[in-house]
């Protein structure tokens, strides 16, 4: 036995093979990403939401400041009929805010802010609130026109100096904000980058896995394909030597053996003739006779079994109306014989196929089916011949992985002369087996 | 959606539909009640006045407010309307508020002049409040310049009292007002908001084109105060806005509603700022207000805008015993409708409620919470309307005129908008600003009044088609104010409850009846009703039968009255 070819090779190794190097860059690149993303995490969490945390509570500081800013302008206002105490509870409003505001705001810059930065701003508000308060005091008293002074001359500034800070601030975070968003389209840039190369990789490998496979299928399909083939050559040689054999026995018995016995009778009959009435010879040789006779029966009954010479000589109807009636004889099985259609002549080859096909059918009736009954149904169409063999027994189920040698070789015999088998169970219990033969299959195989 | 998804969620609406109370099922089809137009066959024939004769001014964008009230104290209620008139030097005609007296057969005689309300002024919004105590109810005019409060005389007619009673001292923008007595010694004192520091002297040019006027947003000008007057009790006011912790420069106030959040017993104010952050004065109980709306949730929208608040209304919508409130806002920013979340706080469940998208594209104004189908639970009415005439251009989807909406409260936290299958005209676009509402006829249920900027004025008849019943209440205090403003009406039936606050103010520039109406569905009586003076005295009431009114005397009983 050869070893198999390189072509013929099982592609479990390479297909694994593919396999492992598509899952390792899949493990790779996501270890990558990982990387990536818990850098681009800290990046934001660090710099871009503390930023942005940071910057809206600047923001708030800015807007509770120009409120400060519109609330002293009103103050000053000489047409406004209240004291200024009457803002008090205003600025107690706005002071309660900035603080909540300033509170958050330290929070986030504990990172990048010095603590004398952090302070600087706590400590111009305190400064900023001990003036007000101080304002408010004199506005308590009475004083409010010491009071406006105390606005013109110090909250006002004051308040601008704050806003300048605020601002600085904001202006700071803006550039920190740029400075991650930089950082961060860097990482965005590496992992696009590092993103086609998977892609590219993962691709190729998929492309290669996949063409492989396609190979190896083609490879495999084509010597399904010559297998079957040669196993299909093998059944129906088999079969053509098997009806060979049988019809060159059955003619041998038939010809040979039934001439020798018929003429061992007719010897007989004649020497019995001579023989005086009531002689004990003459009871002798009829006896002799009778054997030879009865032998003579049995050689042409074995004869028709093994290959009728009715089909040869009168074809598949004649044979059948004689085969069935034999069979019930035979096998105690009742047996509905029903023919319909014009009839045509077949080819010996093709009855012969029928007829197998038939013998084999009723030998599983009788052998598997447990029944009692068999409906024989031999109908000619236009275009093909179908026998119908039915029986309302037990059933079985064709089961592709278990059949038996009946069953192969009446589909062999079927594909043989082009033919199909088809065997299904009945509603109600039983089996239907049906071979239809093509007219042209039929003819083709003619001759 | 797979087949799992499918039975998952359809399993569970089949579910919920068995659970759902039977009242949601029945509201969600058509209402059960009928929106008249009955203005024409009322005689209101009403025209409001801007003023605009092209210098796009701001104060021509608000419009004007209106009120029911029983101003001869006959029991029927009566109407007024605020007007605008024209300005200096642009005098085409004489307009004037119109005050109509209820002829108690479905009409109504104007009797302004009789009345001695024939005054020309730049009229916004309108508060009814018996001030001091007499069982007539006085006036008070917000204006654009000088408002004016007008004494009842009893007799049918009203007089200036403004300069007497120390008013005059204050000029401004003022917008809606209210009379409420925040200290409780048992005397009405007011609440005005002012809106922007405007004069036709100091109006800014706004332009959207840069060539043309246009109305400016209220951000071009500074703020203003409200303003807070204690009532002396000798017919004058001292105003306290400075030492009461209301004074605030910045905001920009179109609306006010009176509330107990805290429900300690003490009046507290919900003003909506357009702009500005709104603001919840809790009453500290010793003549004080502290502003608590940020802490409250109520000063900023969800997402921390400033929104342009318009008209505010608290009312006990969900049964909980505690106010929930709802303020109109500018196109684009929803209705405001806001559930008490304890303590002290609130949650706007405007989009969930499904009232936040169908209000998504009308600029609401007047608003108020109102038993309209008497099924039990309070419904939303709202006035819409935008304030530029040319919007459409501008947002396709936005229009000047704009239909008011009606939300019915479905229960379980949910409305519907039922204004297009709510029958008599109510649905038809208008440029709607304020709102009030009041049983003028007298059969139990509650008729809207409906003011529009520059146009005519809508009285819709409220007709019950399923036959719903209610109660209603006339308050009327001794210790307490007479108007009984700040009292709080519970009553319990089935393991059920409901409470109105009898209040003044609220909506927009304008003010609803002071009798406290009850929907009681099919019932006909319920088991126990309690009064919560503004005094601190309490009062209960056992098994009084629906279909009637009662007017109840602190601390002298209850007296049932014929019908309604």
């Amino acid at each position: 036995m050869q070893p198999p070819s390189r072509s013929e090779r099982s592609p479990t190794t390479a297909l694994l093979l593919g396999l492992v190097i598509t899952l390792a860059v899949v493990v790779a690149y996501s270890a990558y990403i990982r990387v990536q993303l818990a850098g681009l995490r800290k990046l934001q969490s660090d710099m871009v939401d503390r930023g942005r945390k940071d910057s809206l509570q600047l923001l708030r500081l800015q807007n509770d400041l120009n409120t400060i800013a519109l609330a002293m302008r009103d103050m000053l206002d000489a047409g406004e009929p209240y004291p200024l105490i009457a803002w008090s509870a205003q600025f107690e409003r706005v002071r309660g805010d900035l603080d909540s505001a300033l509170r958050l705001e330290e929070q986030y810059t504990e990172v990048h802010r010095t603590p004398e930065q952090r302070a600087y701003l706590s400590q111009q508000l305190f400064q900023f609130w001990d003036a007000v308060d101080r304002m408010f005091g004199l506005a308590r008293d009475g004083k409010d026109s010491e009071a406006r002074d105390q606005i013109r001359l110090s909250l006002q500034a004051r308040q601008a100096a704050l806003g300048t800070a605020v601002s600085r601030l904001l202006v700071e975070n803006n550039e920190g904000e740029q400075q991650a968003a930089g950082q961060i389209a860097k990482i965005y840039d590496g992992v696009q980058r590092q993103l086609y190369i998977f892609l590219t990789a993962a691709l190729i490998a998929i492309a290669l896995t996949s063409l492989y496979l396609i190979r190896s299928n083609r490879q495999i399909f084509a010597r399904l394909a010559t297998l079957s083939e040669q196993r299909s050559d093998l059944a129906q040689k088999l079969i053509a030597t098997q009806e060979s054999t049988l019809r060159h026995i059955s003619r041998e018995l038939h010809d040979e053996f039934g001439q020798v016995l018929t003429a061992i009778g007719s010897l007989l009959s004649r020497v019995e003739k001579q023989v005086p009435q009531g002689a004990p010879l003459r009871e002798d040789l009829q006896e002799v006779r009778e054997i030879a006779q009865s032998t003579l029966n049995n050689i042409r009954t074995l004869s028709q079994a093994l290959h009728p010479v009715l089909l040869d000589e009168q074809g598949l109807e004649s044979t059948l109306d004689w085969y069935i009636p034999t069979v019930e004889h035979q096998t105690g099985l009742k047996l509905h014989y029903e023919k319909s259609g014009a009839a045509f002549p077949l080819d010996g080859n093709a009855g012969v196929q029928v007829y197998r096909v038939l013998q084999e059918a009723l030998n599983n009736v009788k052998r598997h089916a447990g029944a009692q009954e068999a409906w024989i149904r031999l109908q000619f169409d236009e275009d093909a011949i179908s026998l119908e063999v039915e029986d309302h027994g037990r059933g079985f189920a064709p089961d592709a992985r278990h059949q038996g040698i009946g069953l192969v070789g009446m589909r062999e015999r079927a594909e043989l002369v082009g033919g199909t088998l088809q065997i299904v169970r009945r509603e109600g219990g039983g089996t239907i087996v049906r071979l239809v033969v093509p007219m042209e299959k039929v003819e083709a195989h003619g001759g | 959606m797979n087949r799992r998804d499918f039975l998952s969620r359809y399993g569970k609406a089949g579910l919920l539909s068995l659970t759902i109370p039977r009242r949601l099922t029945a509201t969600s089809a058509a209402p059960t009640f009928r929106l008249v137009d009955v203005t024409q066959h009322a005689g209101i024939q009403f025209q409001h006045n801007s003023g605009a004769y092209g210098g796009k001014l701001l104060p021509e964008t608000l419009g004007s407010g209106c009120a029911f009230l029983d101003y001869d104290a006959d029991g029927w209620q009566d109407i007024l309307l605020t007007n605008g008139m024209e300005w200096p030097g642009h005098k085409r005609q004489r307009s004037t508020l119109r005050l109509y007296k209820n002829n108690r057969n479905g009409t109504f005689a104007d009797v302004t002049k009789a009345a001695g309300l024939d005054v020309e002024m730049y009229g916004m919004g309108v508060a009814v409040g018996d001030y001091n105590n007499d069982g007539f109810p006085d006036i008070l005019v917000t204006c654009v310049g000088q408002n004016r409060l007008f004494r009842n005389t009893g007799k049918g007619t009203f007089l200036d009292v403004t300069r007497a009673s120390g008013l005059s001292a204050r000029q401004a923008f003022s917008t809606s007002a209210l009379w409420f007595d925040y200290d409780r010694d048992g005397l009405l004192d007011l609440f005005v908001c002012n809106y922007v520091r405007w004069s036709p002297e100091h109006d800014v040019f706004c332009s959207l084109d840069g060539k043309h006027k246009s109305f400016c947003t209220p951000e071009a000008y500074r703020g203003d105060t409200c303003w807070l007057f204690h009532n002396r009790g000798d017919g004058t006011f001292e105003d306290v806005t400075a030492t009461s912790g209301i004074f605030d420069s910045s905001s920009k106030s179109l609306g006010v509603a009176m509330l107990d959040y805290d429900q300690d017993g003490w009046p507290d104010l919900l003003v909506a700022n357009d702009t500005q952050p709104n603001k919840l004065y809790k009453n500290l109980r010793n003549g004080k207000f502290k502003d608590v709306a940020v802490e409250a949730g109520l000063a900023f929208s969800t997402e921390g805008k400033a929104r342009a608040g318009m008209g505010v209304d608290a009312a006990d919508f969900e049964n909980s015993g505690k106010p929930g409130i709802a303020i109109t806002n500018f196109d684009n920013e929803m209705i405001g409708l806001y559930r008490a979340a304890s303590p002290g706080t609130y949650d706007d469940i405007s989009i969930a409620a499904g009232v936040g998208l169908p209000s998504k594209n009308t600029l609401g104004f007047g608003c108020s919470f109102l038993d309209l189908d008497l099924d039990g639970a309070l419904d939303l009415a709202v006035a819409n309307g935008h304030i530029e005439e040319t919007v459409r251009n501008i947002h396709g989807n936005v229009g000047y005129a704009q239909p008011p909406q009606l939300f019915l409260n479905l229960g379980a936290g949910k409305f519907q908008d039922v204004t297009a299958n709510v029958d008599g005209g109510f649905a038809e676009p208008k440029v709607g600003r304020g709102l009030a509402y009041g049983d003028f006829d007298r059969d139990g249920d509650l008729d809207i009044l409906l003011t529009t900027n520059n146009g005519p004025a809508y009285l819709y008849r409220n007709d019950q088609l399923a036959g719903n019943r209610s109660v209603r209440f006339r308050l009327v205090g001794a210790k307490s104010n007479r108007d009984a403003i700040g009292a709080i009406v519970r009553i319990f039936y089935n393991g059920q409850s409901q409470s109105r606050m009898v209040k003044g103010g609220s909506s927009y520039l304008s003010q609803s009846e002071l009798p406290v109406t009850f929907g009681l569905g099919k019932r006909d009586k319920i088991e126990r009703m309690q009064i919560e003076w503004p005094s601190g005295a309490k009062e209960e009431f056992k098994d009084l039968a629906a279909g009637q009114s009662y007017q109840c005397t602190e601390n002298k009983g209850i007296t049932p009255m014929a019908g309604f």
